[in-house]
């Protein structure tokens, strides 16, 4: 766990061993702070001829089901306006196939970076994939805000690292600096513990992409 | 949404705690109710600051969804009788 000591002031980003070793125990802790959500698992994804790749594989959450209800309504107003918006009486839109969206969420270790990346994308129940206005649509006003206005979460479509498809995803190259400020200099030697790491910025690119996270995967064990 | 409760009713203390160069603001602690929404807290920082890019978090440990209610941030992660809430600027890229 100590492979990246340093006497330098921590980088805000994990290390491809810090990673690999954690996937285990996060998967884990997920499962034990509620089984009843779908569950990250672990795809192994063997390089053949790459001895260098550390981190041979990537976290996946798959099948979540996703279905628009009549908060859609009100998230356009909430955007710009700053009043408490509970509208009670706003009615049901009835629910056919048609709005129900299935999300596949992948955790990709970046190499470049050094920072864990999230990738996703929707299609609807016939496989066909969403665009990015669909997806917008499906995407909490929390989420729509932060993904305009904030310079460190922004969603751009990138080749999957190892499925070589378009994929959307929440670019890195804010992560460690934002990182830093979540996890400060509070942890020993500077550095946090990997599962600390993960939950912390799974719970940043959550709210980016509208993935609610339960509460007790922040506490400590 | 909350099953409604003596608890859900009660109010917690939230202190804002400014990190990094961000504005520290005058009134820094205040009371809010536990049914309300995490939201509310952020929409009152971004009132109080006039600034609407804020990065909000607690304990070191993580960033709040929006939709969490307080009574629950407080229950799980709150001490010393508060809720410490820990806000910065988004910082410019070098």
């Amino acid at each position: 766990m100590q492979s990246e000591t340093s006497a330098r002031q921590w980088d805000g980003t994990l290390s491809p061993n810090d990673f690999n070793s954690s996937v285990a125990a996060f998967c884990e802790r997920w499962k034990e702070v509620n089984d009843s959500l779908p569950q990250w698992l672990w795809e192994p994804f063997p390089v053949v001829g790459d001895s260098s790749c550390n981190a041979a594989g990537y976290l996946t959450m798959e099948n979540v089901y996703h279905q628009n209800a009549s908060e859609e309504v009100s998230h356009e107003e909430s955007i710009l306006g700053d009043e408490d918006l509970s509208d009670d009486a706003t009615l049901v839109q009835s629910c056919g196939k048609d709005d129900i969206h299935v999300y596949d969420y992948h955790i990709v270790y970046s190499f470049n970076f050094r920072v864990p990346v999230l990738y996703f994308r929707g299609y609807r129940l016939d496989g066909c994939p969403l665009k990015l206005e669909d997806i917008e649509k499906d995407l909490p006003a929390y989420s729509l805000k932060g993904l305009r206005e904030s310079k460190w979460t922004f969603m751009t479509q990138e080749d999957h690292p190892y499925l070589r498809r378009p994929w959307y995803t929440l670019h890195p190259c804010g992560t460690s600096d934002w990182l830093k400020v979540l996890i400060g200099s509070n942890a020993a030697n500077n550095q946090p513990r990997p599962l600390h790491y993960l939950s912390a910025w799974l719970s940043v690119v959550g709210q980016a992409v509208g993935l609610r996270i339960p509460l007790g995967l922040y506490k400590s064990q | 949404m909350a099953a409604e409760s003596p608890t859900a009713e009660r109010k917690v203390v939230v202190h804002l705690r400014a990190t990094g160069d961000a504005p520290i603001l005058k009134q820094a602690k205040f009371k809010i109710s536990g049914s309300d929404k995490f939201s509310k807290v952020i929409e009152f920082l971004r009132r109080q600051l006039h600034r609407d890019t804020l990065f909000v978090y607690i304990n070191s440990a993580f960033s709040p969804n929006p939709d969490e209610l307080v009574i629950d941030l407080y229950n799980n992660f709150g001490f010393d009788g508060k809720l410490v809430v820990n806000y910065a600027s988004s910082m410019a890229w070098g």
